[in-house]
Protein backbone atom coordinates (compact mmCIF):
# COMPACT_ATOMS: atom_id res chain seq x y z
CA UNK A 1 0.00 0.00 0.00
CA UNK A 2 1.60 3.55 -0.97
CA UNK A 3 1.64 5.79 1.75
CA UNK A 4 3.61 9.41 2.92
CA UNK A 5 4.48 10.03 6.37
CA UNK A 6 5.52 13.29 7.74
CA UNK A 7 6.97 14.12 11.14
CA UNK A 8 7.92 17.69 11.92
CA UNK A 9 8.78 18.22 8.22
CA UNK A 10 10.65 21.60 8.16
CA UNK A 11 12.46 23.55 5.12
CA UNK A 12 13.97 26.17 5.10
CA UNK A 13 15.54 27.87 1.82
CA UNK A 14 18.45 29.40 1.90
CA UNK A 15 18.37 32.49 -1.05
CA UNK A 16 21.49 33.02 -2.86
CA UNK A 17 22.11 36.13 -3.98
CA UNK A 18 24.19 36.62 -6.83
CA UNK A 19 27.28 37.85 -4.89
CA UNK A 20 27.07 35.00 -1.78
CA UNK A 21 26.48 32.55 -4.66
CA UNK A 22 30.14 33.00 -5.71
CA UNK A 23 33.36 31.97 -4.93
CA UNK A 24 35.45 34.86 -4.63
CA UNK A 25 33.04 36.67 -2.08
CA UNK A 26 33.46 33.39 0.16
CA UNK A 27 37.06 33.89 -0.56
CA UNK A 28 37.27 37.51 0.26
CA UNK A 29 35.15 36.75 3.46
CA UNK A 30 37.30 34.56 4.74
CA UNK A 31 40.27 36.17 3.94
CA UNK A 32 39.21 40.12 4.43
CA UNK A 33 37.13 39.36 7.78
CA UNK A 34 38.09 35.93 8.48
CA UNK A 35 34.65 34.46 9.11
CA UNK A 36 33.14 31.94 6.51
CA UNK A 37 30.21 31.26 9.47
CA UNK A 38 28.98 35.06 9.51
CA UNK A 39 28.34 34.71 5.90
CA UNK A 40 26.21 31.62 6.46
CA UNK A 41 24.28 33.15 9.04
CA UNK A 42 24.08 36.75 7.00
CA UNK A 43 22.40 34.87 3.79
CA UNK A 44 18.69 35.18 4.17
CA UNK A 45 16.99 32.16 4.95
CA UNK A 46 13.34 31.70 3.89
CA UNK A 47 11.28 28.97 6.66
CA UNK A 48 9.48 27.74 3.66
CA UNK A 49 7.66 24.63 5.66
CA UNK A 50 7.80 24.48 9.21
CA UNK A 51 7.07 21.45 11.77
CA UNK A 52 4.53 19.30 9.56
CA UNK A 53 2.89 16.79 10.32
CA UNK A 54 0.96 14.81 8.60
CA UNK A 55 -0.13 10.89 7.29
CA UNK A 56 -1.41 10.96 3.93
CA UNK A 57 -3.04 7.06 3.51
CA UNK A 58 -3.78 5.00 0.73
CA UNK A 59 -7.45 5.94 -0.53
CA UNK A 60 -6.57 10.10 0.52
CA UNK A 61 -7.41 12.36 -1.90
CA UNK A 62 -5.86 15.60 -0.55
CA UNK A 63 -6.48 18.99 -1.16
CA UNK A 64 -3.56 21.61 -0.56
CA UNK A 65 -5.16 25.20 -0.08
CA UNK A 66 -3.42 28.36 0.66
CA UNK A 67 -2.65 31.68 -0.05
CA UNK A 68 0.67 32.21 -2.73
CA UNK A 69 3.91 31.45 -1.17
CA UNK A 70 1.67 29.64 2.05
CA UNK A 71 4.27 26.51 0.84
CA UNK A 72 2.05 24.31 -1.44
CA UNK A 73 4.45 23.67 -4.57
CA UNK A 74 7.32 23.17 -1.91
CA UNK A 75 5.02 20.44 -0.15
CA UNK A 76 4.43 18.87 -2.95
CA UNK A 77 8.41 18.86 -3.95
CA UNK A 78 9.12 17.29 -0.85
CA UNK A 79 6.21 14.36 -0.89
CA UNK A 80 7.93 13.96 -4.61
CA UNK A 81 11.21 13.25 -3.15
CA UNK A 82 12.77 16.49 -4.87
CA UNK A 83 13.53 18.17 -2.42
CA UNK A 84 15.39 16.66 0.92
CA UNK A 85 14.05 18.23 4.05
CA UNK A 86 15.97 20.23 6.25
CA UNK A 87 14.22 18.99 9.21
CA UNK A 88 11.78 16.17 10.49
CA UNK A 89 11.54 13.12 7.72
CA UNK A 90 9.46 11.62 5.40
CA UNK A 91 8.91 7.99 5.09
CA UNK A 92 7.16 6.92 1.65
CA UNK A 93 6.36 4.19 -0.08
CA UNK A 94 4.70 3.56 -3.67
CA UNK A 95 5.75 5.10 -7.25
CA UNK A 96 5.46 8.70 -7.12
CA UNK A 97 5.02 11.01 -10.01
CA UNK A 98 4.97 14.54 -9.88
CA UNK A 99 3.25 17.28 -12.15
CA UNK A 100 4.39 20.10 -11.40
CA UNK A 101 4.46 22.51 -13.79
CA UNK A 102 3.69 21.61 -17.91
CA UNK A 103 6.71 23.68 -19.74
CA UNK A 104 9.94 22.25 -17.93
CA UNK A 105 10.94 18.47 -18.38
CA UNK A 106 11.22 18.88 -22.50
CA UNK A 107 14.50 18.66 -24.20
CA UNK A 108 13.95 21.31 -27.10
CA UNK A 109 15.91 19.82 -29.60
CA UNK A 110 14.58 16.31 -29.29
CA UNK A 111 11.02 15.65 -31.36
CA UNK A 112 7.93 15.17 -30.03
CA UNK A 113 8.33 10.93 -29.89
CA UNK A 114 11.99 11.17 -28.50
CA UNK A 115 11.07 13.51 -25.72
CA UNK A 116 8.01 10.52 -24.92
CA UNK A 117 10.79 8.21 -24.66
CA UNK A 118 13.10 10.20 -22.98
CA UNK A 119 10.19 11.11 -20.27
CA UNK A 120 9.50 7.73 -20.20
CA UNK A 121 12.77 6.51 -19.42
CA UNK A 122 12.91 8.88 -16.42
CA UNK A 123 9.56 7.98 -15.18
CA UNK A 124 11.90 4.45 -14.43
CA UNK A 125 10.43 2.49 -18.10
CA UNK A 126 12.05 1.01 -20.56
CA UNK A 127 12.09 2.66 -23.70
CA UNK A 128 11.74 -0.79 -25.25
CA UNK A 129 8.62 -1.01 -23.25
CA UNK A 130 7.50 2.61 -24.25
CA UNK A 131 7.97 2.20 -27.64
CA UNK A 132 4.64 0.17 -28.34
CA UNK A 133 3.04 3.47 -26.29
CA UNK A 134 4.42 6.43 -28.16
CA UNK A 135 1.80 5.63 -31.18
CA UNK A 136 -1.40 6.00 -28.75
CA UNK A 137 0.16 9.17 -27.04
CA UNK A 138 1.03 10.69 -30.03
CA UNK A 139 -2.36 10.50 -31.19
CA UNK A 140 -3.39 12.01 -28.20
CA UNK A 141 -1.57 14.83 -28.55
CA UNK A 142 -3.53 15.43 -31.83
CA UNK A 143 0.05 17.45 -32.94
CA UNK A 144 -0.09 15.57 -36.35
CA UNK A 145 2.79 15.70 -38.32
CA UNK A 146 4.35 18.35 -35.73
CA UNK A 147 5.22 15.21 -33.29
CA UNK A 148 8.31 14.37 -35.29
CA UNK A 149 10.00 17.88 -35.46
CA UNK A 150 11.67 19.12 -32.80
CA UNK A 151 10.02 20.41 -29.87
CA UNK A 152 11.54 24.38 -29.87
CA UNK A 153 9.11 24.42 -33.30
CA UNK A 154 6.14 24.06 -31.43
CA UNK A 155 3.81 26.96 -29.99
CA UNK A 156 2.75 26.87 -26.28
CA UNK A 157 -0.51 25.18 -26.62
CA UNK A 158 1.47 22.57 -28.47
CA UNK A 159 3.71 22.40 -25.85
CA UNK A 160 1.23 21.87 -23.39
CA UNK A 161 -0.44 19.09 -25.20
CA UNK A 162 2.79 17.35 -25.13
CA UNK A 163 3.67 17.42 -21.84
CA UNK A 164 0.14 16.67 -20.65
CA UNK A 165 0.30 13.43 -22.80
CA UNK A 166 3.53 12.20 -21.64
CA UNK A 167 3.31 13.34 -18.06
CA UNK A 168 0.02 11.32 -17.48
CA UNK A 169 1.08 7.96 -20.11
CA UNK A 170 2.84 6.43 -17.66
CA UNK A 171 0.38 6.06 -14.12
CA UNK A 172 1.62 5.73 -11.11
CA UNK A 173 0.93 5.43 -7.57
CA UNK A 174 1.29 8.46 -5.93
CA UNK A 175 0.19 11.53 -7.97
CA UNK A 176 1.15 14.56 -6.97
CA UNK A 177 -0.42 17.69 -8.79
CA UNK A 178 0.23 21.41 -8.88
CA UNK A 179 -2.57 23.29 -10.61
CA UNK A 180 -1.57 23.68 -14.52
CA UNK A 181 -4.27 22.74 -16.57
CA UNK A 182 -5.02 25.87 -17.32
CA UNK A 183 -3.60 26.19 -20.73
CA UNK A 184 -4.84 24.76 -24.33
CA UNK A 185 -7.63 25.43 -26.27
CA UNK A 186 -11.33 24.45 -24.44
CA UNK A 187 -12.37 21.26 -26.96
CA UNK A 188 -8.46 20.00 -25.37
CA UNK A 189 -8.93 20.81 -22.57
CA UNK A 190 -12.03 18.54 -22.39
CA UNK A 191 -10.04 15.58 -23.50
CA UNK A 192 -7.75 16.31 -20.69
CA UNK A 193 -10.08 16.72 -18.00
CA UNK A 194 -11.39 12.91 -19.00
CA UNK A 195 -8.03 11.59 -19.75
CA UNK A 196 -7.11 13.30 -15.74
CA UNK A 197 -10.01 11.71 -14.41
CA UNK A 198 -8.81 8.25 -15.64
CA UNK A 199 -5.74 8.44 -14.51
CA UNK A 200 -6.68 10.02 -11.15
CA UNK A 201 -8.91 7.30 -10.48
CA UNK A 202 -6.24 4.71 -11.21
CA UNK A 203 -3.97 6.30 -8.32
CA UNK A 204 -3.75 5.13 -5.01
CA UNK A 205 -3.41 8.87 -3.40
CA UNK A 206 -3.72 12.21 -4.86
CA UNK A 207 -2.10 14.88 -3.79
CA UNK A 208 -3.60 18.09 -5.44
CA UNK A 209 -2.93 21.77 -5.13
CA UNK A 210 -4.86 24.58 -6.67
CA UNK A 211 -6.93 27.79 -6.63
CA UNK A 212 -9.87 26.47 -8.21
CA UNK A 213 -12.15 25.36 -5.25
CA UNK A 214 -15.01 23.06 -7.33
CA UNK A 215 -11.81 21.29 -8.86
CA UNK A 216 -10.68 20.47 -5.29
CA UNK A 217 -14.38 19.91 -3.82
CA UNK A 218 -15.14 17.58 -6.47
CA UNK A 219 -11.67 15.41 -6.61
CA UNK A 220 -10.40 15.68 -3.13
CA UNK A 221 -11.61 13.94 0.23
CA UNK A 222 -9.54 15.56 2.59
CA UNK A 223 -8.30 18.78 2.57
CA UNK A 224 -5.36 20.72 4.70
CA UNK A 225 -4.88 24.78 4.65
CA UNK A 226 -0.97 25.79 4.81
CA UNK A 227 -0.06 29.53 5.98
CA UNK A 228 3.10 30.46 5.75
CA UNK A 229 4.21 27.37 5.92
CA UNK A 230 2.34 25.69 8.78
CA UNK A 231 -0.70 23.10 8.50
CA UNK A 232 -3.25 25.61 10.42
CA UNK A 233 -6.66 23.38 9.76
CA UNK A 234 -7.47 19.94 8.53
CA UNK A 235 -10.80 18.50 7.63
CA UNK A 236 -13.08 17.63 4.76
CA UNK A 237 -12.98 19.71 1.67
CA UNK A 238 -16.09 21.66 2.33
CA UNK A 239 -15.21 23.36 5.51
CA UNK A 240 -11.14 23.85 4.97
CA UNK A 241 -12.40 25.57 1.95
CA UNK A 242 -15.40 27.86 3.64
CA UNK A 243 -12.56 28.57 6.40
CA UNK A 244 -9.89 29.45 3.82
CA UNK A 245 -12.71 31.49 1.90
CA UNK A 246 -13.80 33.26 5.88
CA UNK A 247 -9.65 34.12 6.08
CA UNK A 248 -9.25 35.66 2.69
CA UNK A 249 -12.23 37.44 2.49
CA UNK B 1 -7.08 29.86 14.46
CA UNK B 2 -5.96 26.12 14.62
CA UNK B 3 -8.59 23.40 13.74
CA UNK B 4 -7.38 19.80 13.97
CA UNK B 5 -9.95 17.68 12.45
CA UNK B 6 -10.28 14.01 13.62
CA UNK B 7 -8.66 12.32 10.91
CA UNK B 8 -4.60 13.74 11.96
CA UNK B 9 -5.38 12.25 15.31
CA UNK B 10 -4.01 9.23 13.56
CA UNK B 11 -1.16 11.11 12.86
CA UNK B 12 0.94 9.94 16.10
CA UNK B 13 -0.29 6.25 15.42
CA UNK B 14 2.46 4.81 13.05
CA UNK B 15 5.60 5.52 14.40
CA UNK B 16 8.69 5.81 11.60
CA UNK B 17 11.62 3.13 11.54
CA UNK B 18 14.93 4.58 11.64
CA UNK B 19 16.43 7.26 9.51
CA UNK B 20 19.41 6.04 7.38
CA UNK B 21 22.53 7.65 7.72
CA UNK B 22 23.47 10.20 5.12
CA UNK B 23 26.52 8.38 3.91
CA UNK B 24 24.22 5.12 3.12
CA UNK B 25 21.32 7.53 1.94
CA UNK B 26 24.14 8.66 -0.81
CA UNK B 27 25.69 5.08 -1.27
CA UNK B 28 22.11 3.70 -1.92
CA UNK B 29 21.78 6.95 -4.58
CA UNK B 30 25.26 5.57 -6.41
CA UNK B 31 23.96 2.04 -6.53
CA UNK B 32 20.71 2.50 -7.49
CA UNK B 33 22.25 4.46 -10.36
CA UNK B 34 24.62 2.41 -11.23
CA UNK B 35 22.01 -0.50 -11.99
CA UNK B 36 19.82 1.39 -14.17
CA UNK B 37 22.76 1.20 -16.62
CA UNK B 38 20.35 0.74 -19.70
CA UNK B 39 18.72 4.39 -18.31
CA UNK B 40 22.70 5.93 -18.28
CA UNK B 41 23.32 4.46 -21.63
CA UNK B 42 20.24 5.23 -23.49
CA UNK B 43 20.17 8.67 -22.04
CA UNK B 44 24.41 9.20 -23.29
CA UNK B 45 22.95 8.32 -26.70
CA UNK B 46 20.59 10.45 -26.85
CA UNK B 47 23.08 13.31 -25.78
CA UNK B 48 25.18 12.16 -28.95
CA UNK B 49 22.34 11.93 -31.34
CA UNK B 50 21.04 15.45 -30.54
CA UNK B 51 24.05 17.12 -30.17
CA UNK B 52 25.09 15.82 -33.53
CA UNK B 53 21.92 16.04 -35.20
CA UNK B 54 22.00 17.29 -39.02
CA UNK B 55 25.76 16.59 -38.92
CA UNK B 56 27.26 14.20 -41.72
CA UNK B 57 30.05 13.08 -39.75
CA UNK B 58 28.63 13.24 -36.01
CA UNK B 59 31.25 13.00 -33.60
CA UNK B 60 33.73 11.65 -36.03
CA UNK B 61 34.27 15.38 -37.25
CA UNK B 62 35.82 15.25 -33.58
CA UNK B 63 38.04 12.51 -34.74
CA UNK B 64 39.00 14.33 -37.85
CA UNK B 65 40.14 17.18 -35.87
CA UNK B 66 42.28 15.29 -33.37
CA UNK B 67 43.91 13.59 -36.59
CA UNK B 68 44.45 16.99 -38.31
CA UNK B 69 45.57 18.88 -35.24
CA UNK B 70 48.03 15.51 -34.60
CA UNK B 71 49.29 15.84 -37.97
CA UNK B 72 49.67 19.44 -38.05
CA UNK B 73 51.38 19.81 -35.05
CA UNK B 74 53.23 16.34 -35.46
CA UNK B 75 55.09 17.59 -38.06
CA UNK B 76 56.27 20.80 -36.88
CA UNK B 77 57.09 19.63 -33.19
CA UNK B 78 58.92 17.28 -34.47
CA UNK B 79 61.84 19.31 -36.11
CA UNK B 80 61.32 21.89 -33.11
CA UNK B 81 62.13 19.41 -30.30
CA UNK B 82 64.15 17.32 -32.89
CA UNK B 83 62.57 14.17 -32.64
CA UNK B 84 62.08 11.56 -35.29
CA UNK B 85 58.39 12.08 -36.60
CA UNK B 86 57.75 8.47 -36.74
CA UNK B 87 57.76 8.27 -33.48
CA UNK B 88 56.50 11.36 -32.18
CA UNK B 89 53.21 11.53 -34.06
CA UNK B 90 51.66 8.55 -32.73
CA UNK B 91 52.96 9.46 -29.36
CA UNK B 92 51.50 13.24 -29.68
CA UNK B 93 47.96 11.26 -31.25
CA UNK B 94 47.44 9.06 -28.51
CA UNK B 95 48.07 11.89 -26.10
CA UNK B 96 45.54 14.40 -27.50
CA UNK B 97 42.59 11.58 -27.73
CA UNK B 98 43.61 10.73 -23.96
CA UNK B 99 43.57 14.50 -22.78
CA UNK B 100 40.27 15.04 -24.89
CA UNK B 101 38.32 13.10 -22.37
CA UNK B 102 39.63 14.13 -19.57
CA UNK B 103 39.44 17.72 -20.32
CA UNK B 104 35.66 17.00 -21.70
CA UNK B 105 35.01 14.92 -18.39
CA UNK B 106 36.05 17.68 -16.28
CA UNK B 107 34.64 20.70 -17.70
CA UNK B 108 31.32 18.79 -18.58
CA UNK B 109 31.92 17.53 -14.82
CA UNK B 110 31.30 21.26 -13.87
CA UNK B 111 27.51 21.40 -14.94
CA UNK B 112 26.49 18.04 -14.72
CA UNK B 113 23.74 19.05 -11.99
CA UNK B 114 23.19 22.59 -13.64
CA UNK B 115 22.33 21.20 -16.50
CA UNK B 116 19.78 18.39 -15.55
CA UNK B 117 18.10 21.17 -13.88
CA UNK B 118 14.53 20.82 -15.39
CA UNK B 119 15.28 16.44 -14.50
CA UNK B 120 16.24 17.37 -10.99
CA UNK B 121 13.19 19.68 -10.42
CA UNK B 122 10.58 17.04 -11.72
CA UNK B 123 11.68 14.19 -10.93
CA UNK B 124 13.28 11.92 -8.19
CA UNK B 125 15.88 9.98 -10.13
CA UNK B 126 19.45 9.03 -8.27
CA UNK B 127 21.77 11.79 -8.95
CA UNK B 128 24.22 9.39 -9.60
CA UNK B 129 21.81 8.63 -12.74
CA UNK B 130 23.32 12.31 -14.55
CA UNK B 131 26.95 11.57 -13.08
CA UNK B 132 27.15 7.75 -15.23
CA UNK B 133 25.92 9.60 -18.00
CA UNK B 134 28.02 12.52 -18.58
CA UNK B 135 30.93 9.61 -18.16
CA UNK B 136 29.28 6.91 -20.39
CA UNK B 137 28.93 10.38 -23.08
CA UNK B 138 32.21 11.06 -23.08
CA UNK B 139 33.49 7.53 -23.03
CA UNK B 140 31.26 7.18 -25.97
CA UNK B 141 32.97 9.72 -27.90
CA UNK B 142 36.42 8.32 -27.28
CA UNK B 143 35.46 5.23 -28.60
CA UNK B 144 35.17 7.24 -31.81
CA UNK B 145 38.92 8.40 -31.67
CA UNK B 146 39.93 5.56 -30.95
CA UNK B 147 39.48 3.79 -33.79
CA UNK B 148 42.36 5.96 -36.30
CA UNK B 149 44.97 4.40 -33.10
CA UNK B 150 45.07 0.98 -35.21
CA UNK B 151 45.85 2.09 -38.82
CA UNK B 152 47.85 4.95 -36.97
CA UNK B 153 50.04 2.05 -35.36
CA UNK B 154 50.76 0.46 -38.74
CA UNK B 155 51.34 3.12 -40.60
CA UNK B 156 54.31 4.46 -38.69
CA UNK B 157 55.30 0.72 -37.88
CA UNK B 158 55.00 0.41 -34.17
CA UNK B 159 55.03 -2.95 -32.81
CA UNK B 160 52.84 -3.75 -30.40
CA UNK B 161 53.21 -7.23 -28.55
CA UNK B 162 50.24 -8.64 -25.65
CA UNK B 163 51.57 -5.85 -22.73
CA UNK B 164 48.95 -3.30 -25.01
CA UNK B 165 46.21 -5.35 -22.84
CA UNK B 166 47.03 -3.17 -20.17
CA UNK B 167 45.72 -0.60 -21.42
CA UNK B 168 41.95 -2.04 -20.41
CA UNK B 169 43.00 -1.64 -16.79
CA UNK B 170 44.38 1.56 -17.86
CA UNK B 171 40.84 3.06 -18.98
CA UNK B 172 38.99 1.35 -16.19
CA UNK B 173 40.77 3.54 -13.84
CA UNK B 174 40.64 6.59 -15.93
CA UNK B 175 36.88 6.02 -15.98
CA UNK B 176 36.30 5.47 -12.26
CA UNK B 177 38.60 9.02 -11.97
CA UNK B 178 35.97 10.28 -14.50
CA UNK B 179 33.17 9.23 -12.37
CA UNK B 180 34.63 10.71 -8.54
CA UNK B 181 35.58 13.83 -10.54
CA UNK B 182 32.19 14.53 -12.28
CA UNK B 183 30.44 13.68 -8.61
CA UNK B 184 33.02 16.24 -7.19
CA UNK B 185 33.00 18.89 -9.15
CA UNK B 186 29.21 18.53 -10.06
CA UNK B 187 28.10 19.08 -6.16
CA UNK B 188 30.83 21.73 -6.15
CA UNK B 189 29.57 23.57 -9.68
CA UNK B 190 25.94 23.72 -8.82
CA UNK B 191 26.86 25.56 -5.25
CA UNK B 192 29.78 27.93 -7.18
CA UNK B 193 28.88 28.48 -10.14
CA UNK B 194 31.95 30.11 -11.07
CA UNK B 195 33.70 26.96 -10.49
CA UNK B 196 33.26 26.09 -14.06
CA UNK B 197 34.99 28.44 -15.69
CA UNK B 198 37.89 28.98 -13.27
CA UNK B 199 38.61 24.63 -13.91
CA UNK B 200 38.86 25.36 -17.63
CA UNK B 201 41.32 27.96 -17.18
CA UNK B 202 42.87 25.05 -15.07
CA UNK B 203 43.00 23.15 -17.79
CA UNK B 204 44.12 25.05 -20.26
CA UNK B 205 47.24 25.31 -18.41
CA UNK B 206 47.27 21.90 -17.35
CA UNK B 207 47.57 21.15 -20.73
CA UNK B 208 51.18 22.52 -21.13
CA UNK B 209 51.62 21.51 -17.96
CA UNK B 210 51.24 17.29 -18.67
CA UNK B 211 53.68 15.87 -21.02
CA UNK B 212 51.28 15.09 -24.43
CA UNK B 213 52.92 17.66 -27.00
CA UNK B 214 56.59 16.99 -25.73
CA UNK B 215 58.44 13.94 -24.54
CA UNK B 216 58.76 13.59 -20.68
CA UNK B 217 62.20 13.58 -21.14
CA UNK B 218 62.42 17.22 -22.55
CA UNK B 219 61.32 18.38 -19.20
CA UNK B 220 64.90 17.35 -17.88
CA UNK B 221 65.49 18.31 -14.12
CA UNK B 222 61.97 19.25 -13.82
CA UNK B 223 60.77 15.87 -14.88
CA UNK B 224 59.45 15.52 -11.51
CA UNK B 225 56.40 17.68 -12.16
CA UNK B 226 55.18 15.12 -14.84
CA UNK B 227 56.02 12.22 -12.57
CA UNK B 228 53.86 13.59 -9.73
CA UNK B 229 50.96 14.48 -12.21
CA UNK B 230 48.19 12.62 -11.92
CA UNK B 231 46.85 13.79 -15.33
CA UNK B 232 50.55 12.69 -16.82
CA UNK B 233 49.86 9.24 -14.95
CA UNK B 234 46.37 8.72 -16.38
CA UNK B 235 47.88 9.40 -19.92
CA UNK B 236 50.89 7.24 -18.99
CA UNK B 237 49.59 3.92 -18.37
CA UNK B 238 47.12 4.05 -21.25
CA UNK B 239 50.14 5.29 -23.95
CA UNK B 240 52.67 3.32 -23.27
CA UNK B 241 51.34 -0.02 -23.56
CA UNK B 242 49.56 1.50 -26.94
CA UNK B 243 53.00 2.43 -28.49
CA UNK B 244 54.90 -0.66 -27.21
CA UNK B 245 57.23 1.00 -24.21
CA UNK B 246 56.68 1.24 -20.85
CA UNK B 247 54.93 3.81 -18.33
CA UNK B 248 56.92 5.19 -15.53
CA UNK B 249 57.47 3.19 -13.15
CA UNK B 250 55.73 5.60 -10.63
CA UNK B 251 52.18 5.75 -13.22
CA UNK B 252 50.25 3.36 -11.56
CA UNK B 253 50.86 3.73 -7.93
CA UNK B 254 50.22 7.39 -8.39
CA UNK B 255 47.11 6.65 -10.58
CA UNK B 256 45.48 3.90 -7.92
CA UNK B 257 46.96 6.45 -5.21
CA UNK B 258 44.75 9.36 -6.74
CA UNK B 259 41.83 7.14 -7.59
CA UNK B 260 40.98 5.52 -3.82
CA UNK B 261 41.64 9.28 -2.36
CA UNK B 262 39.99 11.22 -4.99
CA UNK B 263 36.91 8.41 -4.48
CA UNK B 264 36.67 9.03 -0.66
CA UNK B 265 37.03 12.74 -1.02
CA UNK B 266 34.11 12.39 -3.41
CA UNK B 267 32.08 10.13 -1.58
CA UNK B 268 32.20 12.41 1.86
CA UNK B 269 31.06 15.61 -0.30
CA UNK B 270 28.51 13.95 -2.26
CA UNK B 271 27.28 12.44 1.51
CA UNK B 272 27.29 15.97 2.99
CA UNK B 273 25.75 17.61 0.46
CA UNK B 274 23.34 15.22 -2.01
CA UNK B 275 20.32 16.82 -0.23
CA UNK B 276 21.05 20.20 -1.05
CA UNK B 277 21.75 19.68 -4.49
CA UNK B 278 18.27 20.17 -5.28
CA UNK B 279 18.02 23.79 -3.48
CA UNK B 280 20.86 24.89 -5.17
CA UNK B 281 19.85 24.45 -8.34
Amino acid sequence: MAFLRLRDISVDFPIYSVGSRSLKKILFNTTSQGNLARDARDRVTVHALADLNLDIEHGDRLALIGANGAGKSTLLKVLAGIYEPTGGRLHADGRVSALLTASVGLNPDATGRENIIIRGMYMDVHPRDMRPRVDEIADFTELGPYIDMPVRTYSAGMMVRLCFAVATAVHPEILLMDEWLGAGDASFLHKARKRMEEFVSSTSILVLASHSMPLLEEWCNRAILLDRGHIVAAGDVAEITALYNARSG
Amino acid sequence: MVIVAPSETRTAAAPLPPEPSRARLAARDLAEGLAKSWMWTALALEDIRLRYRGSMLGPFWLTISTVVMAAGMGLVYSQVFRVQTESYVPYLTVGLILWQLIASLINEGCEVFVRAESVIQQVPIAFSIHVYRSVCRNVIILAHSLIVIPPMLLLFGIRVDWHVLEIIPGLALLIANGVWITLLLGVFGTRFRDISPIVGNFMQVLFFLTPIIYPIEALREWRGIATWNPFFAAIDVVRAPLLGTVPEGSSWVILVLWTLVGSALAFALFARFRGRIAYWI
